[in-house]
């Protein structure tokens, strides 16, 4: 019987297992990412919006979850939860939370609500959710629980909301920037002006989130909303994918060498490639949506 | 109405002091209206995948799964209730979330069929915990027709045997289970044991591309039953001992475990739900030996549907003192304890294979190929072929193959219990 061998080496072409970095023949070192995507790289490609997540390399199962599905011709919902690793379950209250806020929205989206209000309900319904998860792993640690950010999209309407620090970007044609803002130490001390953005991030205390969905935290969620001009993509990812290029140029730098009609699946793939080569050992979750410049409407 | 009819062969005439009676009873049903189409809402359905962190590669075998889940959930019909389950080291109601079962519609259809593609893979494998989730989802329903399909591509590492076998046990009788295995790190006898005492089939879909045709077909197949809950009733008179109860046609199933008892001479052998079908039992009664000339009735097996008496066959006993009439075997007979014997061998020659003991298995496996031929399962011999060099098919004159794919020995050991019908074999 033979190992489960997942590719071959660049340089001598002998078989190299699929946790091991170095060729066995001749200990060259094996691209992680194109490893990665054969063994912990999951992806939903709907065309017109694509997800992909990656376990990382110091996690035993993948705590982020995500949920995109279309809804009719036009509409699209996307969820991404990362599940809290210092509570018990993380990886079941963010696939709980995905589920069930997704849900909701694409409920709304399908029947014509209100998204920003279907927003709010979805978060509500991803708490509920994560709430009937048995905190039975560790029980010792916090109650299970996870962020989340969420996006719906219909009639040039974009409604982003989010609890935690996973994000929404909009990397538009002229201009690219962060739509959410982290519910985190770091973020709130920028926002009170008691630090610089540089000394806060600096600070280790810089990525304890403040607010969560679970039993024993707030229940709205912040919200946004937009209507694009012009076309551009949207982007949702958790800190996996932030935390190595937090900035909105960086990420748009990242993709400014992939074709301009590149598919989402495809930046989604690129983004995640370039967490994991610079290093990230947290699990990555990328989701992208295209969006079609509205007429008229301002961003 | 589905109607049932059952026909009996045997050869009644035993030898002076001769107490073993051996008959193949083939049962019949016609005229069934699925129960899907009649009242859809007395069906179930429930589709199991399997999405432990081992779906993940090789890459493809998820995208292959989940569009083979799509494809089951496309096949169940508008007002069956249904459900998806995702299964790691616990269970998870993908679909729908509120730990109920959804009644089928386009719109439902297309949630689930969402939810599906958004399953992560992540974690271990520990299939009594998907059964007892499923088993609580059909007890919210109504649905007399309940039926699951299981996909996984491993074995049960996360809980211990006892676990599985509390589940199973739970499970029994409740619903109806096909399992299918993917790849080949799965364990045939492991799924056996659950597909059989769920009242399922096995089988194993050795190529990723091949899983949508298969769970459409699977599905389909429990659509299209028309009576849910059949079960034989062997009645035997006093002083008589059961040998044996087995299904031997379309596959070898032993029954005689799964005795429940109605009164002491009688027991019921659930069968599960039936479509427009037939399926060969064969029956094995010790009775005290009695005078030449002495006739008794050795067995009578009837069906039970809906807690009714539907038909009935007898098995019958005559002591006779010419060698003529007591020799002759029922050719229905000697041909399914062929089949037995075929299955048998091929297990316990696979086994010898993997122990290492090449003796054992070339003689196990040659005496496969010999019934194989003998029986006409082509179909197996085809799968043989993969596994040992037939110098003789005859005799049964085999040499190991040196190389064996590990897809071809577990397609082997999958379908062992596959059987060919004696009417089907010749004139």
């Amino acid at each position: 019987m033979t190992g489960d061998v997942a590719l071959r080496c660049p340089a001598c072409g002998a078989p190299v297992l699929v946790d091991d970095n170095f060729c066995e023949a001749c200990g060259t070192a094996v691209l992680a990412p194109a490893k990665r995507v054969a063994a912990r790289r999951v992806e939903v490609d709907l065309a017109v919006a694509a997800a992909v997540s990656e376990q990382g390399r110091s996690h035993s199962r993948n705590e982020d979850a995500f949920h995109i599905e279309r809804v009719g011709a036009e509409g699209v919902v996307v969820v991404v939860c990362d599940g809290i690793s210092s509570s018990s379950s993380g990886d079941a209250a963010a696939r709980a939370a995905a589920a069930a806020a997704a849900a909701v929205l694409v409920a709304a989206v399908g029947n014509g609500g209100d998204l920003a209000a279907a927003t709010g309900a979805a978060v509500l319904a991803a708490r509920a959710a994560v709430q009937h998860v048995p905190a039975t792993r560790r029980a010792a640690l916090a109650l299970p629980s996870c962020t989340l950010v969420s996006a719906a999209w219909r009639d040039g309407m974009l409604v982003v909301g989010w609890v935690g620090d996973s994000r929404a970007y909009w990397l538009g044609a002229d201009e690219a920037r962060q739509l959410t803002v982290d519910d985190s130490w770091a973020a709130e001390q920028v926002a009170e002006g008691r630090l610089s953005a540089e000394e806060a991030f600096a600070d280790r205390r810089a990525h304890a989130i403040t607010r969560w969905v679970g039993a024993d935290s707030v229940d709205a969620p912040q919200v946004t909303t937009l209507a694009p001009s012009q076309a551009g993509r949207l982007v949702l990812c958790t800190d996996g994918l932030w935390n190595t290029a937090p900035a909105p140029g960086e990420l748009v730098a990242l993709v400014a060498g992939l074709d301009a009609n590149a598919t989402p699946a495809s930046v989604a793939h690129h983004l995640a490639d370039a967490a994991m080569a610079a290093g990230s050992r947290d699990d990555v979750t990328v989701a992208v949506i295209d969006i079609e410049g509205g007429e008229g409407a301002q961003p | 109405m589905t109607r049932f009819t059952a026909d009996v062969y045997q050869n009644e005439f035993l030898a002076l002091g001769a107490t073993d009676v051996d008959a193949v009873v083939t049962v019949t049903a016609t005229d069934a209206t699925p129960v899907a189409v009649a009242a859809p809402t007395a069906a179930a359905e429930i589709v199991i995948v399997d999405a432990s962190g081992s779906m993940v590669s090789p890459f493809g075998k998820l995208k292959a799964a989940k569009q083979a889940t799509a494809a089951a959930i496309d096949a169940i019909r508008d007002g069956v209730a249904f459900g998806v389950i995702s299964g790691t080291e616990e269970a998870r109601a993908v679909f729908p979330l509120d730990g109920t079962l959804a009644p089928a519609s386009d719109h439902t259809r297309a949630r689930a069929k969402a939810a599906v593609a958004n399953i992560l893979p992540s974690g271990g494998t520990a299939i009594g915990t998907w059964l007892t989730l499923a088993h609580r989802l059909f007890e919210g329903t109504p649905a007399g027709l309940r039926h699951a399909v299981l996909l996984t591509d491993g074995q049960n590492q996360h809980e211990t045997v006892e676990e599985l076998e509390q589940a199973l046990a739970e499970c029994q009788g409740h619903f109806q289970c096909d399992c299918r295995g993917v790849g080949t790190d799965w364990e045939v006898a492991e799924l056996r044991r659950i597909a059989s005492t769920l009242l399922g089939s096995v089988d194993i879909i050795a190529r990723p591309e091949d899983m949508v045709a298969d769970f459409q077909a699977t599905i389909e197949r429990a659509m299209a039953r028309g009576t849910p809950d059949v079960a034989l009733r062997l009645w035997t008179p006093q002083g008589a001992k059961l040998g044996f109860v087995k299904q031997v046609a379309p596959a070898i199933q032993d029954l005689t475990d799964r005795a429940v008892p109605v009164d002491a001479l009688s027991a019921d052998f659930p069968t599960g739900a039936w479509g427009n079908e037939s399926r060969d039992y064969h029956v094995n009664v010790r009775v005290a030996a009695r005078e030449v000339g002495d006739e008794v009735l050795a067995g009578r097996l009837s069906l039970v549907v809906d807690g009714r008496l539907v038909t009935q066959a007898l098995i019958r006993a005559v002591w006779t003192d010419e060698p003529g009439l007591s020799t002759r075997i029922s050719r229905e007979v000697a041909h399914y304890t062929g089949q037995a014997e075929l299955a048998e061998v091929i297990q316990e020659g696979l086994e010898a294979r993997r122990a290492g003991d090449e003796r054992a298995a070339t003689f196990k496996l040659g005496r496969a190929v010999q019934l194989a031929t003998a029986g006409g399962n082509d179909g197996t011999l085809k799968l043989l072929r993969r596994v040992v060099e037939i110098d003789d098919p005859q005799s049964g004159t085999v040499r190991l193959s040196g190389t064996v794919d590990e897809v071809d020995e577990m397609s082997l050991d999958t379908r062992s219990t596959k059987t060919v019908r004696v009417h089907d074999t010749g004139p």
